[in-house]
């Protein structure tokens, strides 16, 4: 599985970098400064997001569903670290705001 | 990203005939070196104080209504409000120990003015004044100038920046400089978090909007509901954490 995430991902990239240097042949801006960079980061950023909150969301189920009675706090405690963790990506999309 | 003003300040420009003057370019999103200069007037320009001030009004409007028509017996709206200030009033409760009514009409103006400029994200030709840095920057200011004031006032001046020091002498050239960082970075990851949500929240419906404007932005819309009480909910909470943190007495 991890040699075809791998595959995957040196497959997605080499695919951008030729097809984009086909496309605007022209244009003397490099690929990594500009708009490209800042994506790929939120796509980066978001992959992390992802695997955090199902990880936390997994645990915050688990712990309801053994004990239901707490499930008040659990998910106010769930809702408060959710947001923590979403909070990395955001910054990723203020980032990929501010570069153009 | 280039600044849209929301349909409501270009409907009253047109409506008063307003001057469009040319403006330099928005805020900290605009790239450095290339100020792009574009025609707004001065309502399109300051869109998000526009917003901001109409969902003050709002608020004031329907909290007056309601506090001169309370009765014994509730009206909907009355047991909306009761409902909001009674949850309001758990959570202040259960996390700070002494005297937390005496924090809970700052935190709920906070909470009220979060969550109806973010309802305004959802409103048909306004746009969210939340949705702009300056916005939740001062949010996050107010916050943090209220939970230093108060915790000066509860501790001392001197105790209270004392706890900054941590509790071994020789540490504080270490601890001190790192913990008034901290404190300063609170402000950065408070105000960002809401002003991100929003903002990239606003956007997605609007790019949803561009494709098809019938059915399609629907879902976006009840997204756009659920964020903004979630989003409301999280600047509330890390308010009160931090209040909670400035106040509270060890003993």
């Amino acid at each position: 599985m991890k040699k075809f995430f791998t595959t995957a991902l040196l497959f997605t990239v080499s695919v951008t970098l030729f097809g984009m240097e086909d496309a605007a042949p022209a244009v003397s801006k490099s690929l990594f400064e500009g708009q490209f960079l800042a994506h790929l980061s939120l796509a980066i950023a978001a992959v992390g997001c992802g695997l955090a909150q199902g990880k936390a969301v997994a645990a915050a189920c688990e712990g309801i569903a053994r004990n239901p009675q707490a499930a008040g706090e659990i998910r106010t405690t769930m809702i408060i670290g959710l947001a923590l963790i979403e909070a990395l990506v955001i910054y990723a999309l203020v980032a990929a705001f501010a570069i153009k | 990203m280039e600044h849209h003003a929301s349909y409501l300040a270009k409907w009253l420009t047109e409506l008063f005939h307003l001057t469009r003057y040319q403006w330099e370019g928005f805020g900290i999103l605009q790239e450095e070196g290339h100020s792009v200069h574009e025609y707004f007037s001065v309502l399109e320009r300051y869109d998000h104080l526009l917003n901001a001030s109409l969902a003050v009004l709002v608020t004031l409007i329907i909290a007056t209504w309601v506090r001169t028509r309370m009765t014994k017996i509730p009206n909907p709206l009355q047991q909306v409000f009761e409902m909001v200030i009674s949850g309001l009033d758990d959570m202040v409760k259960a996390s700070i120990a002494h005297h937390a009514e005496r924090y809970l009409p700052f935190v709920g103006t906070i909470a009220l003015f979060v969550f109806f400029n973010n309802l305004f994200g959802i409103t048909p030709g306004l746009s969210p004044a939340t949705s702009n840095w300056n916005v939740t920057l001062g949010a996050a200011l107010a916050v943090f100038c209220y939970y230093n004031f108060h915790g000066m006032k509860e501790k001392g001046f001197w105790s209270y920046w004392g706890h900054f020091a941590g509790p071994v002498a020789f540490l504080i050239p270490l601890m001190f400089p790192l913990e008034i960082l901290g404190l300063l970075s609170r402000n950065l990851s408070h105000s960002l978090r809401l002003f991100g949500n929003i903002a990239g929240e606003h956007l997605v419906a609007g790019i949803f909007f561009g494709i098809l404007p019938l059915f399609l932005p629907i879902p976006m819309l009840f997204l756009g509901l659920f964020f903004g009480l979630i989003q409301t909910f999280v600047f509330t909470v890390l308010s009160i954490i931090y209040l909670s943190g400035a106040v509270a007495h060890d003993h």
